[in-house]
């Protein structure tokens, strides 16, 4: 778990020297050791980060042939004509695979129950693209 | 979502996907890369990307999405629990010039020179308000809905206004401004800007300049509060990290201060913006706009008409490069506001209406534009009918600004999100 932290943290974009914590957080980006004698101590401005809820990842597939992958497209220009390209090349390359196109509703980052719930009925797996 | 996924990204945003993932709480979540970008390529070339390597791992790419969808889970991506995330020690100590270099090199400044924020000023600055410096303000992410959301209280509003270089009486505002929950350095690739109109006595109280240059820096108030909206964004919601939490393929430098609009009240002959979104006159109040930037008017039809030139043809045509995301915030000067006057707008609300309903594109040009899909042109709609820009006329706000030395009007494509009570926070 120790480990997941440290490269959660920095996959969160945090710098290191906030994240440690006093004492070690001085090993990445040092105050200079100085000689004069005035300091000042200065508090920190940031806001409160909510924790992380690790989510587990579902249960993968033993194989795509003969299931039903949805393409859904989250919006952004060109992922429908991307989406239609891995159409033909599923067509193409694995024929055993069905494809159902579908795009999101709402804006990019918006969840879709509707859709969900469609994909859980008939679908078994779902590629999802893309930012620009 | 309960069902396996292949997310796919171009390269451009690695950082981000992978960092947005993490911050759902899927560190290890199977993300395939293509080249970038793939907006404005050919099908071949799309298909192309396909059948070449994912640019992160180097590998196939569509081996990779198969791969993402079907290799069993390891352990570590079926893990649940909690994780803290921590946003570093309470105090920093040491010399006022190498803190200087810390909050800098920390990412916690606007990369100019702040005011250390030490206990002293903080306390200093709490006396500005009335309320509790353990008080949640509010949340704030980079983007709604697509990061996690950052909580913060009036102690760390306080912190980010000390740093910005207000002084206590602004605290009020600026906390108002945090309340709104916008972020000044929203994360779209589109550059955003943001702007903060002011209404009430406590523009005259603070000294905000509403006259000559008043969006220019030349006054304290109207500097420190717009910084500290900025300051605040940066630390108080994780905003503006370049490639995770800011992708702004430009940038924009509205963003070092925002667009911080006073409303000259006593010069202008229409009922101000705060009492139009339901408050009353001798409240204090800040109301929000976040779109695309600010740009001159000078530019529009209609301004050489004598003896009075005609602003509202003017402020139409304006707007025509407006993309359809975000709404219009024109913004006028005394002068101008008087001469729509003249010309029979008497309201906002009449030049809002007579602009919703005049300023027109073709179905054919709505269609070719970025994010054609949200205009509402269907397949029936013939290519040369005209269709309204904005389908409400609410879609377009307006301020008075300025000093009358010319009239002169400036346009954003901007919407109105919300206004917040400044007195509240008094």
């Amino acid at each position: 778990m120790k480990m997941n932290r440290r490269k959660l943290l920095s996959l969160l974009g945090m710098s290191p020297a906030l994240l440690a914590g006093p004492g070690a957080g001085a090993r990445e980006k040092p105050a200079k050791t100085v000689s004069g004698p005035v300091k000042l101590t200065g508090v920190n401005p940031r806001g409160i980060a909510p924790a992380v809820q690790l989510v587990p990842m579902a249960p993968r597939l033993t194989s795509l042939d003969g299931k039903t992958i949805f393409l859904v497209s989250d919006g952004f220009p060109g992922a429908d004509h991307f989406l239609a390209q891995m159409e033909a090349w599923f067509k193409k390359n694995m024929p055993g695979v069905t494809t159902e196109y579908r795009l999101k509703a709402g804006q990019f980052a918006d969840d879709d129950p509707k859709l969900n719930a469609e994909i859980k009925a008939k679908g078994n797996a779902v590629i999802m693209a893309i930012g620009h | 979502m309960g069902f396996p996924t292949a997310p796919m990204v171009t390269i451009a945003f690695k950082d981000l996907a992978k960092s947005n993932a993490a911050s759902r709480g899927m560190p290890l979540e199977r993300i395939c890369f293509t080249p970038h970008p793939v907006w404005g390529k050919t099908d071949a070339e799309m298909y192309a990307y396909l059948e070449g390597n994912d640019p992160v791992s180097g590998k196939p790419l569509m081996k990779e999405v198969i791969d993402a969808l079907t290799q069993p889970l390891t352990a570590e991506e079926q893990k649940t629990g909690s994780v803290e995330i921590s946003t570093g020690p309470a105090t920093y100590t040491d010399t006022a010039e190498n803190l200087q270099q810390y909050y800098l090199d920390n990412g916690m400044t606007d990369f100019m020179q702040i005011v250390i924020p030490t206990e002293e000023k903080l306390a200093e600055m709490l006396k500005g308000t009335s309320h509790k410096p353990d008080e949640v303000v509010g949340k704030m992410s980079p983007a709604r809905g697509s990061y996690p959301e950052w909580s913060f209280t009036v102690r760390q509003v306080a912190i980010n206004a000390v740093m910005a270089g207000a002084k206590p009486e602004y605290l009020p505002t600026i906390l108002a401004i945090a309340e709104t929950g916008l972020t000044s350095l929203s994360s779209s690739t589109n550059s955003f800007a943001t702007a903060a109109v002011i209404n009430g006595p406590i523009r005259d109280k603070l000294n905000m300049n509403y006259g000559i240059g008043a969006m220019g820096p030349f006054a304290q108030s109207n500097a420190a509060i717009g910084r500290a909206w900025t300051m605040l964004s940066r630390n108080l919601s994780n905003s503006g990290i370049p490639g995770q939490t800011y992708l702004g393929t430009l940038g924009n430098g509205v963003n070092y201060n925002n667009l911080i609009l006073p409303e000259n009240e006593k010069d202008s002959p229409w009922t101000p913006l705060h009492v139009q979104k339901g408050f009353k006159p001798e409240e204090n109040v800040v109301s929000v706009f976040v779109g695309f930037s600010i740009s001159q008017g000078q530019g529009g039809i209609g301004l050489g008409v004598k003896p009075v030139p005609q602003y509202h043809e003017a402020i139409a045509y304006n707007c025509i490069p407006f993309g359809p995301l975000f709404g219009a915030l024109i913004v006028c000067d005394p002068l101008v506001a008087q001469g729509l006057v003249e010309l029979g707008y008497k309201t906002k609300e009449q030049l809002a209406d007579w602009l919703q309903k005049n300023s027109l594109i073709s179905a054919k040009n709505a269609r070719s534009t970025l994010f054609a899909n949200r205009w509402v042109p269907d397949a029936k709609t013939p290519d040369d009918a005209m269709i309204p820009y904005y389908q409400r006329a609410d879609s377009y706000n307006f301020v008075v600004v300025g000093g009358q030395t010319n009239p002169y009007h400036m346009v954003a494509n901007m919407s109105y999100r919300v206004s917040i009570s400044i007195d509240k926070w008094s």
